[in-house]
């Protein structure tokens, strides 16, 4: 390691390096930065690169997916309303989606609440419930729910595929809210209360404003969630009702043309708008929590 | 019921009800906490009771029984004693060990990068990082389809330069690939907090001392950030090793997995008891390993990112 001291380029003797930010790693330099500065645009573009060219495939003029496209046109778009299929799947998978997203907020900040501030029994086996439920692995819960439905008698539908959903968004909402909650001073809400103001009253201008950014982000969450699960669906749906993403993915078996390609592009300025709001909002960063703990 | 008023502990703020209650308040108003706790909950609760408990009993019961329903432990012996079945399992936790490792070649120097930048473009490239985990699973294997495909713009920069593409589609590189693309912002977020925490006086005082930029890195970026880095690779490891779709779309059926074989079993054999063992030892075999390289951690220093 010695012989590598003098590694790269000026970032060698400590008299050049000014204490501050650029040194904070140890690693710095016009050299060093420059190369830094190259790898993370290539991140970047690795990150980006599936997505780009997805929207840009969907452009093309031959009748299968090529990068670059050849030519520019619609017809794939146009193609797609042609296929009342698409549109079928769309529509469950955003009301499916919607329901989820409004189902799993009120939940979350139910239990959210319950959790932070009241003790009842079970109360640390709820908590650990929660965290499990994200390790579980999606395939395996998916297998779980087809054979209890079956032994419950419960024929799939829009509302089943729901329920199953409300397993992956609710214990996102209520750590969201958590989050939220631990982040209010109490002494906000006894003050208020103490100046007079009635329990709702508190909760609603208190309480409230400090979970509903969490709240709005757990919601679109949930609603992208629901909105893109596959793993699940595909144990659910039947072959007449079938989300979007099952859609596509059995479409894919048999079929390499740019259609797929036009509803991919449909889903990423779906997911870009959710992107947006939830950034607006509390910052995409917050949703996945910098220290992911499981 | 007396006793229930000794669990509520000083007042508390019921939302639908009652106003904070100052301790000298009656006892129906100290009892009201617990009971409104367990009110607020109970939504919740039912949903992880019936849909999260209850299907996953059912399936480790249904594991243990024939197709027709008689008690057996076939699935187990069949799965364990073929050596097909313990190759789809070494697989799998094989494709989970290099996703993580190709992780970290990607993930450490981007989020080291990410460190010296300023708050802004830190904002932005946090953006591009986590944007792609909220776009359609379907829709990002797909555009991977397309990118590494014998007619794609990898296989056209092979050509570029004079030389034959090798196949990247269907086998463990395009899962790998794929999947180090799906779970690239689980390992940097760790990494990124674990970086924060270094004490930024450290670097300066050991170029005082006479250390240089690359002795710093080594010798205190690397080590201090051991933490990011454990806890990134068990988030990472773990996801990889549970998910679907990606490998579904990119490996096809010549990649065999733990999770397609379950998917396989269930929707195409029908056989759900085969199913479900399958996915039960892939449960088991996932905590093991995580729990035991947990509790590797807690040993060097990966207390502060599990405490």
């Amino acid at each position: 390691m010695r012989a590598a001291t003098t590694g790269s380029g000026a970032a060698g003797k400590a008299a050049d390096t000014p204490v501050g930010k650029p040194a904070a790693t140890g690693v710095g330099g016009r050299a060093g930065r420059l190369l830094g500065a190259v790898f993370a645009a290539l991140v970047g573009l690795f990150l980006m690169a599936p997505v780009l060219v997805t929207i840009a495939s969907s452009l093309t003029t031959t009748s299968y997916v090529t990068f670059p496209p050849k030519g520019l046109t619609l017809h794939w778009y146009a193609e797609l309303l042609n296929r009342p299929e698409f549109l079928d799947s769309f529509l469950i998978s955003i009301g499916v989606a919607a329901g989820a997203a409004v189902v799993s907020t009120a939940l979350g900040l139910a239990a959210g609440l319950a959790i932070h501030r009241y003790p009842f029994p079970g109360k640390s086996v709820l908590d650990r419930l929660f965290s499990s439920a994200f390790a579980v692995p999606t395939i395996v819960l998916g297998i779980g729910l087809l054979q209890w439905y079956a032994q419950l008698g419960m024929a799939s539908s829009p509302l089943t595929l729901l329920l199953a959903h409300l397993v992956l968004t609710v214990p996102y909402t209520v750590r969201l809210v958590l989050a939220g909650l631990a982040g209010l001073d109490r002494s906000a809400e006894l003050a208020a209360a103490g100046l007079g103001a009635t329990a709702p009253r508190v909760f609603w201008h208190v309480t409230l404003p400090a979970v509903r950014g969490p709240m709005v982000a757990g919601a679109f969450f949930a609603l992208i969630t629901s909105f893109d699960d596959l793993t699940i669906a595909l144990f659910v749906v039947t072959t007449d009702m079938q989300t979007l993403p099952v859609r596509i993915f059995n479409y894919l078996q048999y079929n390499y043309d740019p259609t797929v390609t036009a509803v991919g592009t449909v889903m990423v300025f779906f997911a870009a708008v959710v992107v947006v709001v939830i950034e607006r909002v509390v910052g995409v960063a917050h949703l996945f929590g910098a220290d992911p703990e499981r | 019921m007396a006793a229930t008023a000794r669990v509520a502990r000083g007042p508390a703020l019921t939302p639908g009800g009652s106003a904070p209650a100052p301790p000298a308040t009656g006892p129906v108003k100290r009892r009201g906490p617990w009971r409104t706790g367990l009110l607020l909950a109970s939504p919740a609760i039912a949903v992880l009771a019936l849909l999260f408990v209850a299907p996953l009993f059912m399936l480790v019961y249904n594991s243990f029984r024939t197709q027709a329903g008689d008690p057996t432990l076939d699935n187990y012996t069949r799965f364990l004693g073929d050596s097909f079945y313990r190759g789809v399992l070494w697989h799998t936790l094989w494709i989970g060990a290099l996703t993580t490792l190709g992780c970290l070649v990607v993930g450490y120097p981007f989020a080291v990068y990410l460190r010296g930048r300023s708050p802004r473009a830190r904002n932005y490239l946090s953006l591009v990082l986590l944007s792609p985990l909220l776009i359609s699973m379907v829709t990002r294997a797909y555009g991977w389809l397309v990118l590494l495909g014998p007619k794609g713009p990898v296989a056209d920069a092979f050509h570029a330069v004079g030389l034959d593409a090798p196949k990247m589609l269907y086998n463990d590189t395009a899962v790998v690939v794929g999947m180090v693309h799906v779970m690239l912002a689980y390992m940097v977020l760790p990494l990124m907090g674990s970086l924060d925490r270094i004490d930024p006086a450290l670097t300066p005082a050991a170029k005082g001392l006479g250390a240089g930029g690359w002795t710093c890195f080594w010798r205190i970026t690397v080590p201090l950030s051991l933490p990011g880095m454990l806890a990134g690779s068990l988030i990472v490891f773990s996801l990889t090793v549970s998910s679907f779709v990606t490998p579904a779309i990119l490996g096809g059926p010549t990649v065999k997995l733990m999770p397609y074989f379950v998917y396989t079993e269930a929707t195409s054999n029908l056989n759900w008891p085969y199913a479900a063992a399958i996915g039960f030892v892939l449960i088991v075999v996932t905590t093991v390993l995580t729990a035991g390289y947990a509790r590797l951690l807690r040993g060097r220093g990966g207390k502060e990112v599990f405490a």
